[in-house]
């Protein structure tokens, strides 16, 4: 019993020690869904950031009667991903941006005001 | 049964439709007189128990013109009003009876100010917290703190921007708001009745250059309103003494009611961080400055333009009834006019209709008569045989009088069926039995064709018809004018009910004598002569009066008339001729539309519901699918509309043209203008137009409205309604005046007013994926409880980065399938003419090709209108999920 306690001390101890680890650099994004709302013209881009691959999927819907205009299917990777929005086809203003993991859970939402 | 008739109640009141605010026809008032009757004013449609919101305001009117209500029970005057008293503007809540009776006791004072006084009345739902202004129409929200507004704090601009984005994300009844712009005393008067609290910051700022204070939100955003210590020309400027100051390290904003005054003061954030004393601000919504422009959803508006005094000068006011669905304030018209039929049409300038689909032309009518050609045509009983397009057009023929042969209508001016040759002698053209050429002008239809008794003809009265005629003189003839003078160059002989006027041939000039038709006799007659024969000294006429002014001596003129003896009676008298002429020919018209514009309103114009209602009709009536009586059209204007390759017949020609436009195959329009695809109709004609009688009427389609100047007409006012070729469910027409109707206002493609839906509405699931070089989009169709046969979707998609491909098809029944490009957008849906229905599996998938590589999609394609119709006929929104 006393050598087993002498061993786990051992490895408790080994444990502690300093180990030297490099930092991962961690890009400064400015994510779209950080902010309430968002003016935005054609083609620009959509920043933002995820934990984990997957499937996800972005949705555009009126802010006044929450009828969906667009949505798309999208294979998000960790960390920062970069899509554009093309506007010319959209037919109203301000549009919700809502975007949501493959369990359907919403991960994010922001306003869009369309020039 | 139950279950049935909960669900049509549901359907029915989700509709909405029927609330409007009706208004009377114009009137004069008398000048410098108070209290004149100014009712008329209704709200109808309206849930009785609803507490509305209504407001009066005068938007235009002589200075010092008021109006009060001698009854004011029942309803409730909002903050900041009383009632009682004379007023400018008012709003109050209360049940649509009692603000009905409210309103029937709308009285007007006047001042010695002649002009135009319009009345405007609105209504709707009464919308706790926010204030309406009926001078402009706006809503104004107020709101004190800041709660909700990011930053607004600190001594920099940013709060201040951050809180005018912030209001401009506040929307209500479909408008965008902004920070409250003050413009005028009136509604700066508003704010400070209405607005809680002092010191409201509202959007005017010298935040750019220091002391020139510019409007910076709103419509009026970029405008000046005072540079350094001078307010600028004509924009309303209201400082507190002493201000603006720029006061300590300087001040850049402004606020109204500052110190709980009237007046305004520049304040923060340099003096003070915001929001330091400032207790609120305001959000104003709505951009326009006339009432009758609003267009936000639920509210409902009329106005009426009185005058004050007599108006002598002609007014041409055009109102069209576009139903519900079509921005009017889209559209431009003008009058245009020409001498006659030969000569081309001299434009004007085009103005655009208001928000109630009015247009004010009085400026662009000609008065000046011009020589004229008529048409010679064949003896006729009627002039049924011509249409509103030849209005304006002179037509002579040969007839003979008659007191009898069949009826007339109207006194002067005639319904275009009345009996000609009985109107002539009831006009005093013709006598009973002469035979004589005439002339006859094609007028547009009256309101109203009164019974008189002329000449032993008596003429029957009539209410509203759609063409009239009137006996005009020859336009190339001349008008002989006798006034008094020296020598005796005119004398009358009367003798056995015969006046024969004899005019001295040496005074004629230039002038033929047979060219004569009318005369002037001092003020003993005015109007139409026959010349029969000239003699060496003497041009004789016959005139269709006994000139009881001349011989019983009570004319004014009776020094100058003797009693020369045998019946005959001279005048000391001068001559003049002038050529009668004629009223140019005028014109309304509407501006071109922009044919991709107009392409893209008429794909929501003519939807799949079109389609279908006009298969369903054909199939009642005996056609392809069953027989029986059609009973889906209500109206003979949806077989007008249905019958669109206007060979007067609906058959199934039309019902496979309508589907071939549907799905594709052949577009109905060949070029897209107004001409092709507007029809404009008379108010009074539009109500006529029925199930048995529609092939009876022409055709319609164009944008051009003729009519003509009529001798002592003042007010021309037209209410005309607009319908469109294929509109055959009415959703973008006027609704023809009669009762019980629910027409299918559909909505597709507009964002106009749509109806609600309850929680049984089909549903519909987009999403789109790139897949190599492709972009497939796919849309999934749930009716629900719904029995659907026909579905539409507008698939806009960028036509710059996409091209579209191809598109598959998931249905029931059998339908026909179509996915149709215009080049900016897919028309794509199914349609089961014969009634199948189409279920939850329905799904469509449509191909893109991407003209680049790219790693997303999002926005490249999108839904921009959709509508499904049900079994019955009716269209239906779809939520898109």
């Amino acid at each position: 019993m006393r050598y087993l306690l002498t061993i786990l001390c051992l490895i408790l101890i080994w444990g502690c020690r300093k180990v030297e680890v490099t930092p991962t650099p961690t890009p400064k994004v400015e994510d779209i869904f950080s902010v309430k709302e968002t003016s935005i013209t054609n083609g620009d881009p959509l920043k933002f950031t995820l934990k984990s691959e997957g499937v996800y999927t972005l949705t555009l819907f009126d802010s006044v009667g929450q009828q969906v205009v667009t949505r798309e299917r999208i294979i998000g990777k960790i960390g920062e991903n970069s899509l554009k929005l093309y506007t010319k086809s959209l037919p109203v203003r301000y549009l919700y941006l809502s975007l949501e993991d493959e369990n359907s859970v919403q991960i994010g939402k922001t306003l869009l005001i369309i020039n | 049964m139950r279950n049935l008739l909960i669900f049509l109640f549901l359907f029915i009141s989700t509709l909405g439709f029927g609330q409007q605010v009706n208004a009377p026809d114009p009137k004069e008032f008398t000048v410098n007189t108070s209290g004149q009757d100014a009712s008329g004013f209704t709200l109808s449609g309206f849930n009785a128990t609803s507490t509305l919101l209504c407001a009066v305001g005068l938007p235009v009117a002589p200075s010092g013109t008021t109006f009060y209500f001698s009854t004011t029970s029942g309803v409730t005057a909002s903050t900041g009003y009383t009632m009682s008293g004379n007023k400018t503007r008012i709003s109050f809540t209360g049940t649509m009876a009692n603000i009905n009776t409210v309103l029937a006791s709308l009285k007007i004072n006047t001042t010695g100010t002649a002009g135009d006084i319009s009345i405007s009345v609105s209504a709707t739902v009464n919308p706790t917290g926010y204030y309406y202004l009926p001078i402009n129409g706006h809503f104004y929200k107020p709101v004190s703190g800041f709660t909700g507004v990011t930053g607004f704090s600190g001594t920099t601009s940013t709060g201040y921007n951050n809180l005018k984005t912030y209001c401009t994300q506040q929307t209500f009844k479909g408008q965008a708001g902004y920070l409250m712009t003050i413009t005028s005393a009136d509604e700066d008067n508003f704010v400070y009745l209405n607005v809680p609290g002092s010191n409201i910051i509202f959007a005017l700022t010298d935040n750019v250059t220091e002391g020139t204070f510019k409007i910076d939100a709103g419509p009026e955003a970029g405008t000046t309103v005072r540079i350094g210590a001078t307010n600028q020309q004509g924009k309303y400027n209201n400082w507190a003494g002493g201000e603006p100051n720029n006061w300590g390290p300087g001040e850049d904003y402004v606020v109204t009611k500052w110190n709980g005054g009237t007046q305004w003061n520049d304040y923060g954030p340099e003096a003070t961080a915001f929001p330091g004393g400032i207790s609120g601000y305001v959000i104003e919504f709505g951009t326009w400055s006339n009432p009758d422009d609003q267009t936000f959803t639920d509210f409902y508006n009329n106005s009426v333009t009185h005058t004050n005094g007599p108006n002598l000068n002609l007014k041409a006011l055009f109102n069209f009834n576009f139903g519900g669905n079509v921005d009017e304030t889209k559209f431009l018209g003008a009058v245009h006019k020409r001498n006659d039929a030969t000569s081309n049409w001299t434009p004007n300038t085009y103005k655009a209709l208001n928000g109630l689909g009015r247009v004010t032309l009085s400026d662009q009518l000609d008065t000046v008569k011009v020589y004229s050609s008529a048409i010679s045509i064949a003896a006729a009983n009627d002039m049924t045989a011509y249409s509103e397009t030849d209005i304006g057009k002179i037509y002579k023929m040969t007839i003979t009088g008659n007191t009898g042969g069949g009826a007339i209508w109207g006194t002067n001016i005639y319904t275009n069926d009345s009996y000609i040759p009985k109107a002539a002698v009831h006009a005093g053209i013709v006598t009973a039995g002469q035979t004589k050429e005439v002339y006859i002008k094609i007028v547009e239809g009256l309101n109203d064709y009164p019974s008189t008794t002329q000449n032993g003809v008596t003429s029957d009265s009539w209410g509203a018809w759609g063409l009239s005629y009137q006996f005009v003189s020859e336009p190339s003839s001349y008008k002989a004018t006798i006034s008094a003078g020296q020598a005796e160059f005119s004398y009358v002989n009367i003798s056995n009910g015969v006046t024969t006027l004899y005019i001295d041939l040496t005074r004629f000039g230039n002038t033929q004598p047979s060219t004569i038709s009318k005369v002037k006799i001092l003020d003993c007659y005015d109007g139409p002569v026959t010349y029969t024969t000239s003699d060496p000294y003497w041009a004789q006429y016959t005139v269709p009066s006994t000139l009881t002014k001349v011989t019983d001596g009570t004319s004014a003129y009776n020094s100058y008339i003797r009693n020369a003896g045998y019946n005959n009676w001279a005048f000391a008298s001068n001559l003049g001729f002038a050529q009668n002429g004629a009223y140019k020919q005028h014109k309304f018209v509407f501006q071109n539309y922009d044919s991709t514009q107009l392409k893209t309103l008429y794909n929501s114009i003519v939807t799949v519901s079109d389609v279908y209602l006009a298969f369903k009709e054909y199939s009642e009536a005996g056609g392809i699918f069953g027989n029986g009586s059609g009973t889906q059209f209500t109206y003979g204007i949806q077989f007008k509309n249905a019958d669109v390759n206007d060979d007067g017949y609906f058959n199934e020609k039309d019902c496979f043209a309508l589907l071939q436009h549907l799905t594709g195959v052949k577009d109905l329009i060949g070029s897209y203008t107004l001409d092709n695809t507007m029809k404009i109709i008379l108010d009074s004609t539009y109500g006529t137009i029925g199930k048995s009688n529609w092939q009876q009427f022409p055709s319609y389609l164009g944008k051009d409205y003729g009519f003509s100047l009529i001798d002592g007409k003042i007010n021309y006012n037209y209410n005309l309604a607009i319908t469109w070729k294929g509109d055959v469910n009415l959703s973008h027409s006027a609704t023809p005046p009669s009762n019980g109707i629910t027409t299918n206002s559909a909505n597709f493609g507009m964002t106009i007013k749509s109806m609600s839906t309850s929680n049984g509405e089909p549903t519909a699931y987009i999403i789109s994926q790139i897949f190599g070089d492709s972009l497939i989009a796919t849309i999934k169709f749930n009716p629900n409880a719904n029995s659907i046969v026909g579905t539409q979707f507008q698939i806009n998609y960028d036509n710059s980065v996409i091209s579209f491909s191809s598109a598959k098809y998931k249905t029931t029944g059998t339908p026909i399938n179509f996915a149709n490009n215009k080049g900016s957008y897919i028309n794509l849906g199914s349609l089961n003419t014969g009634g199948e229905l189409l279920d939850g599996t329905t799904e469509y998938q449509l191909t893109f090709k991407m003209n680049q590589k790219l790693d997303n999609s999002l926005g490249l394609i999108s839904i921009a209108g959709n509508e499904a119709v049900n079994v019955s006929g009716k269209s239906v929104k779809i939520k898109i999920q």
